[in-house]
């Protein structure tokens, strides 16, 4: 009996000893394991694309692959200089005009829909079902559909009706997503209050339920920005005549066999990580203004 | 501040919210104008349901609200001219103290100008105008506290209606922050309707006191008749301060009776009977706990009329002005003596000392 | 009551005219090419037949392809995991300062941002023959020859997946266990437990809603794709969508459509399994 608890004893100390090992700065060994599979990680997820940025400054006289023959533009102004089938500034400006369409209209339709689903209502579950089926649908089966749809009914498929529709079948489900998770947080005493206090619905939505809320509005902008402009699989049976830049990369990657393909990743990051800065640094500045401490989650 | 019309009346105020058991059951209660009226009672007893049905937040089931004259059932919060005051505050945390003060004045389309005077004359009357610019994450309690206050009291309403709005301080603010409502309330000169389960609370600020259990109001009056003259067995036990005795008749003389109990016979306890007593009946009676004094065995001076009980001294609680025994005069329950502080260092008592427990004549009231 | 459901009604009603005519109808009109009759020409037959079906069921190549598919899946979903898992748990338990652990989990997140596709094709560089890796490997002389098998294979396709959807593994995991209350687990750890037996008791039982919407995203993806598997495998390897875009370019539509509906029936089948395990509703509604 003794040894028994002299030995959990011991097993107390030791696991004891390991957190307060780790609660006064010293790591426990699995601190630096999980470490470089982070470091590991994050150095997989970038280190591809920096290869991409690099190389596209590659001279002219260099080919797809390492090493670099020396560095030039040469391949940017090559990009958007040439005369070749493709249209990549045009199809650029679709691409920015389409997305910024679906991020206004998935802002608006993921709001509206996620103040209705703070409270159960008949056939929730139905609404709910289907997003998450227009969520995990292979993108070109629902692409060859709607291209089917549409064919059929007579329209053309266009990127400004079709492609539209399609991508904010692949958005709207997720902004909605994360409207649900915006809201648990979002009390509703403030909207009593505000009601109590004499004001309507609509002002009640404009003057406290908006204005709280904006942080996650802008993530929800976000996300549809993002999704847009990359999205590719619906986009591909939808757009039409007229080329998107994803399907526009696309047919450079089948075609094309010079790192004016890679100058055109680096450009179109570039666009996208301005964009999303912006948008994260609103919501950083939002929530300091508030005072608002990055805690729970 | 415009006075009158503030006069509250709940006539067969039920609320239930299955159908099937009364949240609120039957309330009827009358509440003057200008009162500063406290609804008391443990959690669950209907109290905040009572208070939200004033405010319009909720719908009563059957009944009637009358406020100033009028029935205001079916009335939206604003058009009631009433105003609450939430229990966790509610700030609207994107606005400064300025603008959540503004709200109300702002959703009636006053312009800023306008809108900012007004809030101005209010935040000096609540001492808030250096933190005018802040938000409510940066306030203290108290500070968030009188905030709240004031946004609701800016709409000039006729009854403010306070849910639980001490309850997020600590002991120390608390104190304060009751005299800050009470002084509110007489500047405002409007009826404060104010939810508690802190019985000190309820008896130190108002003017009437409203004792529930479960739906149904036990009792009403003035914090010094519900704490001194309890009606009922759960309103003696709730206000606390007395000490109740349960037992069977033996005996019913003129100005006394004798009762007995399940461990003890020949009480005499020095109560004037009403008529309605007989011998075998079951009655409680309430002594204060500040009426009870401690006796040494064979001390003596007992006088004519007083009630004597032998007890043993179970736990001793300093409590600075007074000292708190617990005895086990009544086996299986509670009772207490607050004995003067002086009095009682004067000649000390141990755990485990054997005392008399009295009471003089005409102390103990029976209860219904 | 009736109030509040057309109110909630009112409000969803945008969210469904985008979801009926491009989620719903497609899915029936694929469902009803699937039944019909191809004229040869691109064009559709309005009969009702199941010789689509009985084609695609009883074809060898069908098999193949589903194998191949299901491979793909598995890998995919057992390395994201393991590597998913792991980069949260870090994130969590490990950083100690919470701005950093943001700081960390956003930086995680920026490649998302930027084109799959060329994300995909950024591999291209460093796996081929001429490749980084093989150049580096051959300049420190670890091995002889260049490592063919690096690109254009099915080696290439799983790392190309694992790159584009580790993160979405990283997010919801990382979302559930911060959830969890860490006195919870000083109170384990005052009850005696090992680091080791709070993982397992606590931590992975508390992050399952997160794993579950994680493999739903992975799996779903990966059994849609198309690109990523006909590109980096160099047209090596096929998946059922592949050989899907394939039957759509020679305008085979309802045997196209056929395979389309066999392949949502078993993703169905696989994320119903899932939320078998774990109430997803609940968590994402709270």
């Amino acid at each position: 009996m003794t040894v028994a608890l002299e030995r959990f004893d011991v097993s107390m100390t030791k696991a004891r000893r390991g957190v307060l090992a780790a609660r006064s700065g010293r790591r426990p060994w699995t601190f630096y394991a999980l470490a470089s599979v982070f470091t590991f990680y994050v150095a997989a997820l970038y280190g591809p694309m920096i290869c991409i940025y690099i190389l596209s400054f590659q001279d002219i006289r260099g080919g797809l692959v390492f090493p670099m023959k020396g560095h030039s533009l040469h391949w940017f102004v090559d990009l958007f200089t040439q005369v070749r089938t493709g249209d990549v500034k045009g199809s650029f400006d679709r691409s920015i005009k389409l997305a910024v369409l679906v991020t206004v209209i998935t802002l608006v339709f993921s709001f509206m829909a996620g103040l209705a689903f703070r409270r159960r209502f008949f056939g929730d579950t139905f609404v709910f079902y289907l997003m998450i089926g227009s969520l995990v649908a292979p993108g070109l089966v629902l692409g060859i559909g709607v291209g089917l749809l549409f064919q059929w009914i007579g329209i053309n498929a266009s990127w400004y009706t079709s492609a539209l529709g399609a991508q904010l079948s692949w958005t709207l489900p997720f902004g909605v997503l994360v409207m649900f998770a915006v809201m648990s947080r979002f009390d509703s005493v403030w909207e009593e209050a505000a009601r109590d206090l004499g004001a309507s619905r609509w002002q009640t939505i404009r003057f406290v339920v908006i204005p709280v809320l904006a942080p996650g509005l802008v993530a929800v902008a976000l996300f549809g920005f993002t999704l847009s402009y990359d999205e590719f699989a619906r986009t591909l049976q939808t757009a039409g005549s007229l080329n998107t830049l994803p399907l526009e990369i696309w047919s450079m990657t089948l075609n094309v066999t010079s790192p004016s393909l890679y100058a055109l990743g680096t450009v179109t990051t570039v666009v996208s990580f301005v964009i999303i800065g912006a948008c994260i640094g609103a919501i950083v500045l939002i929530n300091k203004r508030r005072g608002i401490r990055a805690t729970s989650h | 501040m415009r006075p009158g019309q503030g006069d509250i009346e709940l006539a067969g105020l039920c609320k239930s919210y299955d159908g099937v058991s009364n949240v609120v059951d039957g309330v009827n209660l009358k509440i003057p104008d200008g009162a500063y009226c406290c609804f008391l009672g443990p959690s669950g007893c209907g109290k905040t349901t009572i208070l939200r049905m004033i405010a319009g937040h909720e719908d009563p089931t059957a009944g009637e609200i009358v406020i100033g004259g009028e029935n205001v059932v079916g009335l939206a919060p604003v058009e009631r001219r009433t105003a609450m005051m939430f229990q966790s505050y509610a700030l609207f945390p994107h606005l400064s103290v300025r603008d959540n003060i503004a709200f109300a004045l702002r959703v009636r389309g006053q312009s800023k100008a306008e809108r900012y005077k007004t809030v101005d004359l209010m935040m000096e009357k609540v001492r808030l105008t250096e933190l005018a610019d802040r938000l409510p994450s940066n306030l203290s309690g108290g500070q968030q506290q009188r905030v709240a206050l004031a946004r609701a009291a800016i709409t000039e309403p006729r009854v403010l209606l306070l849910d639980e709005p001490l309850s997020a301080l600590d002991e120390q603010l608390r104190v304060q922050m009751r005299q800050e409502l009470r002084r509110m309330q007489r500047d405002l000169g409007i009826t404060f309707v104010h939810v508690t389960h802190t019985q000190l609370e309820a008896i130190a600020l108002a003017d009437i006191v409203v004792v529930m259990e479960k739906g149904r109001i036990k009792q009403s009056g003035a914090a010094r008749d519900v704490y001194a003259h309890p009606r009922d067995r759960y309103v003696a036990e709730f206000l606390g301060g007395q000490n109740v005795l349960s037992g069977k008749v033996e005996k019913v003389g003129e100005d006394h009776l004798v009762i007995s109990q399940p461990n003890r016979t020949g009480i005499l306890v020095g109560v004037r009977p009403n008529a309605s007593i007989e011998v075998g009946d079951r009655i409680d009676l309430a002594v204060r706990r500040d009426d009870i004094e401690l006796m040494r065995a064979g001390a003596g001076g007992l006088e004519d009329g007083a009630t004597a009980l032998p007890s043993r001294v179970v736990a001793i609680e300093y409590q600075g002005s007074f000292v708190k025994v617990m005895l086990d005069t009544i086996p299986d329950e509670e009772f207490v003596a607050y004995i003067p502080e002086r009095t009682f260092f004067r000649d000390p008592f141990n755990i485990g000392d054997i005392l008399l427990a009295t009471w003089s004549a005409g102390r103990a009231r029976v209860l219904a | 009551m009736l109030r509040r459901n057309l109110s909630a009604w009112l409000y969803v009603a945008p969210l469904m005219l985008v979801l009926v005519p491009f989620f719903l109808l497609p899915i029936l009109v694929v469902l009803a090419a699937s039944f019909f009759e191809t004229d040869g020409f691109g064009g559709l037959l309005p009969t009702f037949t199941l010789a689509n079906y009985v084609d695609v069921l009883t074809s060898a190549q069908t098999f193949q392809l589903y194998m191949a598919t299901l491979k793909f899946t598995v890998l995919t979903w057992l390395f994201t995991l393991i590597i998913g898992f792991l980069v949260a748990y870090f994130l969590v338990f490990h950083v100690r300062n919470q701005l950093l652990a943001i700081g960390l989990f956003l930086v995680c997140t920026v490649p998302f941002w930027t084109s799959n596709i060329i994300r995909m094709i950024s591999w291209i560089p460093l796996l081929g023959k001429e490749g980084l890796v093989n150049s580096a490997l051959l300049g420190t002389g670890i091995i002889r020859e260049p490592i063919e098998v690096l690109l254009y294979s099915g080696l290439a396709v799983v790392i190309a997946y694992v790159h584009q959807l580790t993160i979405f593994m990283v997010v919801p995991i990382f979302n559930s266990m911060a959830r969890i209350d860490k006195r919870v687990i000083e109170a384990a750890l005052d009850a005696g437990a090992s680091r080791l037996d709070v993982m397992r008791y606590i931590v992975i039982p508390m992050s399952k809603s997160g794993i579950a919407l994680g493999s739903i995203f992975v799996v779903s993806i990966v059994m849609g794709d198309f690109f990523v598997v006909k590109v980096m495998s160099g047209g090596s390897s096929a998946s059922v969508v592949s050989a899907f875009y394939e039957n759509v370019g020679v305008l085979q539509y309802p045997i196209a459509a056929a395979s389309a509906v066999l392949l949502t029936l078993i993703l169905i089948g696989v994320i119903s399994l899932i939320l078998r395990a774990v109430d997803i509703r609940r968590e994402i509604t709270q």
